[in-house]
């Protein structure tokens, strides 16, 4: 448990009762994302990202394990220091509109952390405000309307903005491009980027754009089915995938030149992730796996060091090779 | 070149709510033949899926519509037909594929019936026959175990294989034109592939016109021989996928690929970002619609409104509405 | 025409609104006081309404059975609004097995009609142990015990949607104590929406205040109240029918009004929706005229 570390999990698991069934959402993941990283999370639905991300706020209850952030046990957060949790992690959500009170106009929005933690009298919050919408390149003007009369793209710098109001060391998004028209995608994107340098946020993103990941990730965690599968630098990950889910993921993106596109191998998996309620036994991935063997039905791969200097779960990956589909 | 199955002239749709009106397609012109994938590219609010879908009559409900110029397919005039003409044509000449396969399916019937309904209904099949097909557009459409999923209900199928079922039912009527709008948006990126790569297949078995509706460079870049750019209820840009994609010319279509970035290229691109937003449709200036976010506009953009102009012409011409553009860099017009 | 509607209904209740507040200035004699030298006097310049079996002044009474009425009303909703939305709100932000216990005793008090739980405690009130207090307490008493599952049921499920929207987690994520939910986030969207619903309640109050009076279970005599001068009256249906035309009318119209009002609110929810609604229409209706013109002038 090194203090050079934003947020570490260990083991930690996130189940949850539904009159389906037992959803083991994460199941027993291991992470650590040191200070000052622009880490993104991918995987499909089910795989439990947003769980995870939830989990590390505490918006979730975690079944198992250990969430550590800034060297300090997430626990221990909720129960001695809870307003202090809020002004060193912050998370951003999917839906800017849901995530804001219908009722309140943006400046009240920006405003409500500061009168949470009591922090400045009116003239300095009103400063404060100001300095928040410079930050995210907003104009004066929006203070007084409506979240719901914004669009989508200065919707989500609000909610940005208000995250940042109370300056935060580590920042948690939860898919925030994923309601915001491509065009816009890329100025919020920059926007973390710039935030990340100008204000040395630790950033947290749970995406399934891989393009923007690979754009502005230093590292990245593949999830499957509620476990690691790969972690890794950003580059050399995507460059040289070892995992063979995260071949397949990467491989499912299409490349924007149709000349590419046309001469690429593609890598097509059979069928639908399998529900989080029942998981396969042994690794997770062995039920759509083309290179599945018979350990991998019974045994669950753990994380190992692999060739690109990052980890990944498969039984046939180590530090000198890897498989490949 | 073999003649259109599907095409629309001078398209204009203008769309009244109780609150605002707003011109959704202003003089939009395309054509699509078999054998061909069209694909029509732009934000939400750009007039993509009214452009295509408004001259068969599908349209955003309690919404008072006004449609003007020319469509055809079939060798009929689609604005002229009767709602029960129309809805004939809709259900056997087309196809189409929604984001949501539940627009599509009955949540009450099994998924079977449903299709063979659909084949005796517009192929005239009888119901031997239909039962027959239905199972093996199942199949086709890469659903394991058809005989088995014939008799489920959709509620028991996961979204992948629901979006194969619903394709399957738009193929259940031998459609001539397949439009497919925004398949795989709602799907994850595995299954997107799984479905990109089951329309491009179907497409070249059967030859039929497929138009792809999307916003997603890269499905365009899997499945489409032409695109088209639209923006703000007009074409900006139209030509092969090649051409548009690789040598874009008009501003929009240069910033919304710049704003895509490809991660297969070692150097990284930078995400290069679009300012602003999309205009409002319902208070729109005479000139150029893109004018308010362009990088390269002149005075001229604010008041008039740029022609497409023809700059590569091939078998299928590469056209571009930006005089700014063509005047700047030299380009060759062919018209 | 929808234009005039809301205000044409709502005039009695306005109007009674504005009498009961104020009833002392508009009082032309005491209501109470009793003049034998001139009973079942008909109308006339010093008695606009005539006078009763006992010489009291007509008009007099019924502004005052007014005041009467609105001030038992407002005491006895904003009492039963308070423990409605208290008991209420605390079950939906508490949940489970409190909000059930609680759930089961809004839903008893909701499964009996109002009237029927006041009268079985303005029974049971009728003790010996009580009798300490006066009728008319026992009155609002037994009346706000009647009315608050309404809105307690109301506000719990204001509570339990508001919860589950994703601004409160964020408030959450900011650090926001419960209260600070409850009292910023929360409460504002409750009173919104009881208030509106108890202002429509308002009628069938006063129509249960009248009725309790009636059955001489309400306000005692000599205080004007309308539902005793129907009582008073009742002897003299024949020769003075106005004695119970003139407190029915009054009691028949204010309900009626606030009725109408209820039946606007549950439709629009706000006033403020009635308007836009229906400037709305008017606008999409001009939209839709002119779009028919365009076409006609294109076709032509």
């Amino acid at each position: 448990m090194t203090e050079s570390h934003a947020i570490e999990a260990k083991s930690l698991k996130v189940h949850f009762q539904t009159s389906a069934g037992l959803v083991r959402a994460v199941d027993g993941v291991d992470l650590a994302i040191p200070k000052g990283a622009f880490h993104g999370i991918v995987g499909e639905s089910g795989c439990g990202k947003t769980t995870l991300a939830r989990a590390i706020v505490g918006l979730q209850s975690a079944t198992e394990g250990q969430v550590t952030i800034l060297g300090r046990d997430r626990a221990d957060w909720a129960r001695a220091d809870r307003k202090g949790f809020a002004r060193s992690v912050q998370f951003i959500f999917q839906d800017p509109l849901g995530s804001m009170s219908r009722r309140q106009t943006v400046g009240q929005t920006l405003e409500e952390p500061l009168l949470i933690h009591g922090l400045g009298n009116a003239a300095a919050r009103k400063a404060r405000l100001a300095e928040l919408l410079d930050l995210v390149a907003l104009p004066a003007t929006v203070l007084d309307r409506l979240p719901r009369s914004l669009s989508g793209g200065q919707r989500q710098r609000v909610s940005i903005a208000r995250a940042l109001a109370l300056n935060p060391q580590v920042l948690i998004c939860d898919e925030p491009l994923s309601a915001l028209d491509v065009s816009v995608r890329a100025q919020i994107v920059n926007l973390f980027a710039r935030l990340q340098a100008q204000l040395g946020l630790t950033i947290v993103i749970v995406a399934h754009d891989l393009a923007i990941v690979r754009e502005v990730c230093s590292s990245v965690t593949v999830m499957y089915l509620g476990r690691v599968a790969e972690q890794g630098g950003t580059r050399p990950l995507f460059a040289d995938p070892a995992h063979p889910y995260s071949q397949a993921l990467l491989s499912a993106v299409p490349s924007p030149d149709p000349r590419i596109e046309a001469v690429r191998p593609r890598i097509l998996l059979e069928g639908d992730p399998p529900s989080p309620r029942n998981p396969p036994p042994g690794c997770r991935f062995s039920s759509r796996c083309p290179l599945v063997e018979a350990q991998c039905r019974v045994l669950e791969p753990d994380l190992r060091r692999v060739q690109h200097g990052g980890l990944a779960a498969c039984h046939l990956a180590h530090a000198q090779s890897h498989a490949v589909i | 070149m073999t003649a259109p199955v599907y095409s629309v002239e001078d398209l204009v749709i203008d769309l009244y709510t109780p609150s605002v009106s707003v011109r959704a397609v202003d003089g939009a012109s395309f054509q699509v033949r078999p054998g061909e994938t069209l694909a029509i590219v732009g934000e939400s609010g750009s007039g993509k899926t009214v452009m295509t879908l408004g001259p068969l009559g599908l349209l955003p409900e309690g919404v008072a519509v006004d449609l003007k110029g020319l469509a055809r397919a079939d060798g009929r005039d689609l604005l002229r037909l009767s709602p029960g003409d129309l809805s004939a044509l809709r259900g056997g000449f087309f196809g189409v594929i929604f984001q949501d396969p539940m627009s599509a399916l009955n949540p009450m019937l099994k998924i079977g019936p449903q299709l063979a309904r659909q084949a005796q209904l517009y192929a005239g099949l009888s119901a031997e026959a239909a039962r027959r097909e239905a199972v093996s557009l199942l199949a086709r459409s890469g659903i394991p175990d058809p005989e088995d999923r014939y008799d489920r209900y959709p509620h028991e199928l996961s979204g992948g294989m629901l979006q194969r079922a619903m394709i399957a039912l738009a193929l259940a009527a031998r459609p001539r034109v397949l439009i497919a709008d925004e398949p795989t948006t709602a799907l994850d990126a595995t299954v997107q592939a799984q479905i990109l790569a089951l329309i491009r297949q179907i497409q070249q078995e059967d030859g039929i016109a497929v138009v792809l509706i999307t916003h997603d460079i890269g499905a365009v870049s899997v499945l489409a021989d032409r695109v088209i750019v639209l923006y703000a209820g007009q074409i900006a840009e139209e030509g092969t996928a090649i051409d548009v994609l690789t040598a874009p010319a008009h501003p929009y279509t240069r910033g919304l690929l710049a704003s895509v970035p490809d991660f297969r290229s070692e150097i990284a691109s930078g995400t290069r970002e679009i300012p602003g937003i999309p205009p409002n449709q319902a208070q729109l200036m005479p000139g150029c619609r893109f004018a308010e976010r362009c990088d390269r506009v002149q005075p001229a953009c604010h008041s008039h409104r740029p022609r497409l102009q023809t700059i590569t012409r091939g078998e299928v011409p590469h056209r571009v509405a930006c005089p700014v553009i063509i005047a700047a860099e030299g380009i060759a017009t062919h018209d | 025409m929808m234009k005039n509607w809301p205000w044409l209904i709502l005039t009695p209740a306005i109007l009674f609104v504005l009498i009961g507040l104020f009833a002392p200035v508009l009082m032309t004699h005491d209501a109470a006081k009793q003049d034998y030298t001139a009973i079942l006097q008909g109308p006339s310049l010093e008695h606009y309404l005539g006078t009763d079996y006992l010489g009291r002044d007509m008009f007099s009474r019924i502004i005052g059975g007014a005041r009467t009425s609105l001030v038992a009303m407002s005491v006895v909703l904003v009492a039963a609004l308070v423990i409605g939305v208290v008991i209420g709100s605390f079950a939906g932000y508490v949940g489970g097995r409190t909000e059930l216990v609680l759930i089961s005793i809004i839903d008893i008090a909701l499964a009996l009609p109002s009237l029927v739980i006041a009268l079985a405690l303005i029974g049971v009130f009728s003790g010996p142990a009580w009798v300490w207090m006066s009728d008319y307490w026992k009155m609002i008493i037994a009346l706000t015990l009647a009315w608050w599952a309404n809105y307690a049921r109301m506000s719990r499920a204001v509570v339990v949607a508001e919860l589950q929207q994703p601004y409160i987690e964020a408030a959450r994520v900011m650090g926001a104590s419960h209260l600070w939910i409850f009292t910023r986030h929360i409460l504002p969207h409750v009173l919104g929406l009881v208030v509106v619903y108890a202002s429509a309640d308002a009628g069938a109050l006063v129509l249960a205040i009248a009725t309790l009076s009636f059955l001489g279970l309400g306000v005692a005599p000599p205080v004007p109240e309308w539902g005793q001068m129907l009582v008073d009256g009742m002897s003299y249906i024949e020769e003075f029918p106005s004695l119970v035309i003139i407190p029915g009318l009054a009691l028949t119209a204010v309900v009626v009004s606030f009725n109408l009002l209820g039946e606007a609110f549950a439709l629009q929810k706000v006033p403020r929706a009635v308007r836009g609604g229906f400037l709305a229409r008017k606008k999409a209706a001009r939209v839709a005229e002119e779009a028919a013109r365009a076409a006609t002038e294109a076709r032509a």
